[in-house]
């Protein structure tokens, strides 16, 4: 088996759930999107096949019976492992986005969700993931040109000028500037910043994105943070770098 | 009302003593040989103790009293939330049988289907479900929420947030068979901007709206409009829509309800639940009156200041 994993060129993705419904439905599903899977069905069995299979990539259910997924994540990081993580969870409240960024997950998918959203996730996080390294994702502060982000302090700086940003946009930038050069559509982020679907959601997102864009003096036809996709969705286009 | 009605006649208890021994006294004074004087003496020492033997008997009815109507009254409440928690799971029991219901048909139909057309129908009708299924959760999970979630409070400019909603509303495919109408006063001067969550606020205003748009027929009228006093904006939803029962006036905010006119409608059944709870994290108020056959008004009362 070890022979055939190293001759397929396949990423390797160990699945963890407890409902054995979520993995048995999911794992042919991401068969055929072009990766090898594993499963697991709880915390402790999830952290004993990332040590003896190195997987590319674990998705990982957080309410699981034996070691749940996010004290089996915490477990990971402690041991510096760094293998990309999607917790499947939501992170809406501000209390809980902090605690996310300590727990240093790649990213997080809020159940129930449309199975080629994970897909695209796991594509995305694997496009990003730099071996070994904590992800983005996980950085306390974020660069990007003049632009900083301080997650810990929740404030933005262009030039070492605060900039002036409600909540919402900041949380929207925070969002977009750890998950540089993906594709983020307007209902991806109304899931991961505002928590909701909202009736008329699509443009509470492109207000905010405005707000943004004026404070960071950002233009729309030459963006140099955030590029419109018309049609689908927003992309944060500079080139970010974790800070210290 | 009935526990109010109660604890009043109780306070009429205490006149019974006092009415026998003033028979008694009236009794005895009229048979004036049968009269005479009655000295009690003793020494102040016990009179001290029997003193405090009473005062103490006094305060321990009195206490036993106040404990068994408090747990009475808990009781009652706790009763209140058990028969709301089962009426609760009797409805969620039901919004959740019929799509699973129709989603067994449609997977049944995918799996007999003879060709494509026939296939895509059944996985069609089964998506349908889904979606509906998962509307549900989303809007329970914002119920549960609500409760708890912070609201980021800033400005708002609600001429503007109805405006939104409005055109929202008019978008919908319901719309183009009703009369829309939008009232926002101009003169003399706009309505106040407040200060809340404008997502939430655009949320429950668009539920009432949407509720109207869902329940009232072909050739209907629906008003979206708004006034305000120096404290408050009251912004209402009429139609000209069947109206509601009487019985299920009162259950309308609740969540899941459906009263016998609304069901096979789409939606969740927490729309105006929503709306309600978000009214009242915004420190305002709900009411609705309806006449059936003449049509519906629902009402939401929003403070100026917090």
């Amino acid at each position: 088996m070890t022979r055939s994993a190293s001759s397929l060129p396949l990423p390797h993705i160990l699945l963890v759930d407890d409902e054995t419904a979520i993995t048995e439905n999911l794992a042919p599903l991401l068969a055929r999107a072009g990766f090898r899977v594993t499963t697991a069905g709880d915390g402790r069995a999830a952290l004993q096949l990332a040590q003896n299979q190195h997987p590319d990539l674990i998705v990982m259910d957080v309410l699981m019976p034996q070691l749940d997924g996010r004290a089996a994540l915490r477990r990971l990081r402690q041991s510096g492992d760094w293998t990309p993580i999607i917790l499947l969870t939501q992170v809406g409240e501000a209390v809980e986005r902090a605690m996310a960024l300590e727990e240093g997950a790649d990213d997080y998918l809020n159940k129930p969700f449309d199975p080629h959203e994970l897909v695209a996730r796991i594509r995305a996080v694997l496009r990003r993931a730099r071996p070994g390294q904590p992800p983005l994702a996980a950085a306390w502060k974020l660069a990007c040109g003049p632009l900083t982000v301080d997650r810990r302090a929740r404030r933005a700086y262009l030039d070492e000028a605060e900039l002036t940003l409600t909540p919402k946009a900041l949380a929207l930038l925070e969002y977009l500037i750890t998950h540089p050069d993906e594709l983020v559509s307007r209902d991806r982020l109304l899931d991961a910043v505002w928590g909701w679907d909202y009736p008329a959601g699509t443009r509470a997102v492109d207000t905010r994105i405005a707000e943004l864009r004026r404070a960071l003096g950002d233009d729309p036809v030459e963006p140099q943070y955030i590029e419109t996709v018309p049609g689908q969705g927003y992309r944060f286009v500079g080139q970010v770098e974790a800070g210290r | 009302m009935n526990n109010r009605r109660r604890s009043s006649w109780r306070w009429l208890l205490p006149l019974a003593p006092l009415l026998a021994g003033a028979g008694l006294s009236l009794l005895l004074y009229s048979l004036a040989d049968r009269n005479p004087t009655v000295y009690l003496s003793g020494q102040l020492s016990a009179v001290a103790f029997a003193l405090g033997v009473f005062l103490a008997l006094l305060l321990a009815v009195g206490l036993a009293i106040g404990d068994w109507a408090a747990r009475r009254a808990e009781t009652a409440v706790s009763q209140a939330a058990a028969q709301d928690r089962r009426r609760f799971l009797r409805r969620l029991d039901h919004e959740l049988k019929n799509p699973l219901t129709a989603i067994l048909a449609g997977l049944a139909n995918v799996s007999a289907a003879e060709d494509d057309d026939a296939r895509a129908t059944a996985v069609h009708s089964v998506t349908t479900q889904v979606q509906r299924l998962r509307q549900l959760v989303a809007d329970l999970r914002k119920l549960a929420d609500l409760e708890t979630r912070e609201l980021e409070y800033a400005p708002v400019n609600l001429a503007a947030l109805l405006e939104d909603v409005f055109a929202l509303a008019q978008a919908q495919p319901e719309a183009d068979q009703r009369t829309l109408v939008v009232s926002i006063p101009r003169a003399p001067w706009p309505l106040p901007t407040i200060s809340g969550d404008r997502d939430l606020l655009f949320l429950a205003v668009y539920n009432v709206l949407d509720n109207a748009l869902k329940f009232t027929q072909t050739g209907d009228t629906i008003e979206l409009r708004a006034a305000e006093d120096d404290s408050r904006v009251l912004i209402e939803v009429g139609d000209t829509g069947p109206g509601i029962d009487p019985a299920d006036l009162e259950h309308v905010w609740d969540e899941l309800y459906r009263g016998e006119g609304a069901r096979g409608f789409p939606g969740s059944g927490l729309g105006l639940a929503l709306a309600r709870a978000i009214v009242l994290r915004h420190g305002g108020q709900t009411a609705v009156r309806s006449r059936p056959g003449q049509g519906t008004l629902v009402s939401l009362r929003l403070p100026v200041r917090r």
